[in-house]
């Protein structure tokens, strides 16, 4: 007869029962066949995403042209202030103009991201597939002053339930990191690096839960830095995220909150942080192609005031 | 003594110029790969944009040299 077989120990070899038809389908994990994690470095991706949008000063025009499926050139020019870390606590802002010509061709297999600026810099990113597995990663900034410049090589490895990379750069910098799956919801990773000519070195952990309607992310490094962040999916337009940071070295906490609002016609990001500053970033889509951006951030706390404009044309 | 001292000298001598031969392969080593990562650093500054131009304009379906100088 039609009998069910008794449910299985949950801990024992996983075997995925078909679900029942009763109101409450539970589905019995499959311990062989976790999930893929999300690669190390974007164990934060949905909280940076709402949090962090590219703020900036002034004017922005960006075009991108694309010639065909995969090779597009893009022409952007920016007009405005930019911030110079200085020393005391005043900010010094430096009025600057560029115009940055880049070149993408993109692939399935090879991506190849190019951007050159008037005074010669050059912002180049590769990305390898080796094998179905293997990836390799080229992110460099070139410049003509000596010493200056900056490269970074990373292999990525990625199992069925694990990813892993290896990372190689300038001045003898050398990381790894892992992160593996532990259960459907949850993975858990560490990361190790060491900087040759300073002889430093550290070591970090994190964790990752993640459901359908929220993320919640923890990590905690030697460096001094213990950072987590929830992000709760309130519904499919409105996402609501939290973040909270604190660097023992610098004895500096930071706590933000913000929401970001996925809407037909427009992207809405706002936020507000413990530091005093509010911030907001609003994409409009204007026609197919066509976006218009504004950007505000205003720092109570050291009374700097930044408004910008923009525009994206293409892609 | 004469010649232990003599035979010391020269058992120190030989050490030290196959330390100074070791010395300068290797420096060798190093002023060669520095100058190699010189080198390559010039050219993939120079050269990686015209790298994208070139893979993106021999990719199908390939585009017109219009296209890729006009601005619309």
């Amino acid at each position: 007869m039609g009998s069910i077989a008794p449910p299985q120990h949950p801990l024992g070899p996983g075997v995925v029962l078909p679900p029942k038809t009763e109101e409450k389908v539970e589905k019995k994990v499959d311990w062989r066949n976790l999930p893929c994690p999300v690669p190390f470095e974007e164990i934060q991706r949905e909280a940076l995403m709402s949090l962090k949008p590219e703020l900036f000063e002034g004017l922005r025009f960006d075009f991108t042209k694309g010639l065909n499926q995969k090779f597009s050139l893009s022409h952007s020019v920016f007009m405005g202030s930019m911030e110079v870390p200085s020393q005391s606590s005043d900010t010094i802002k430096v009025p600057t103009a560029h115009y940055e010509f880049g070149a993408n061709f993109l692939d399935p297999k090879l991506m190849l991201v190019g951007r050159v600026m008037t005074d010669g810099r050059l912002n180049a990113r590769v990305k390898c597939d080796l094998t179905d597995n293997l990836t390799m990663k080229v992110n460099a900034q070139l410049t003509n002053e000596p010493h200056y410049s900056q490269g970074m090589f990373n292999f990525d490895y990625k199992g069925s339930d694990f990813r892993t990379q290896f990372q190689i750069g300038n001045n003898a910098f050398y990381g790894a990191n892992y992160i593996q799956s532990v259960a459907p919801n949850l993975s858990l990773g560490s990361e190790v690096f060491w900087l040759g000519h300073q002889r430093k070195s550290g070591l970090g952990f994190a964790a990752r839960y993640g459901t359908d309607k929220m993320v919640a992310t923890g990590q905690v490094a030697t460096t001094g830095v213990l950072a987590f962040s929830y992000v709760q999916k309130v519904s499919e337009k409105v996402s609501l995220a939290s973040d909270f940071m604190y660097n023992h070295m610098t004895r500096d906490v930071t706590s933000s909150f913000g929401y970001d609002y996925m809407l037909r016609q427009c992207r809405l990001r706002g936020k507000i942080d413990s530091n005093g500053v509010v911030s907001s970033f609003l994409e409009e889509r204007l026609n197919m192609g066509v976006n218009f951006i504004l950007s505000a951030e205003i720092d109570h706390g050291k009374k700097d005031y930044k408004f910008g404009f923009g525009m994206t044309v293409g892609e | 003594m004469a010649s232990k001292a003599a035979s010391k000298g020269k058992g120190k001598s030989g050490k030290g110029s196959k330390g100074a031969e070791n010395r300068s392969a290797s420096k060798c080593v190093k002023v060669w790969s520095t100058w190699a990562m010189k080198k390559a650093k010039v050219v993939a500054h120079y050269g990686f944009i015209p790298l994208i131009i070139l893979i993106g304009m021999n990719s199908e379906p390939k585009p017109q040299l219009a296209q890729l100088l006009s601005p619309v």
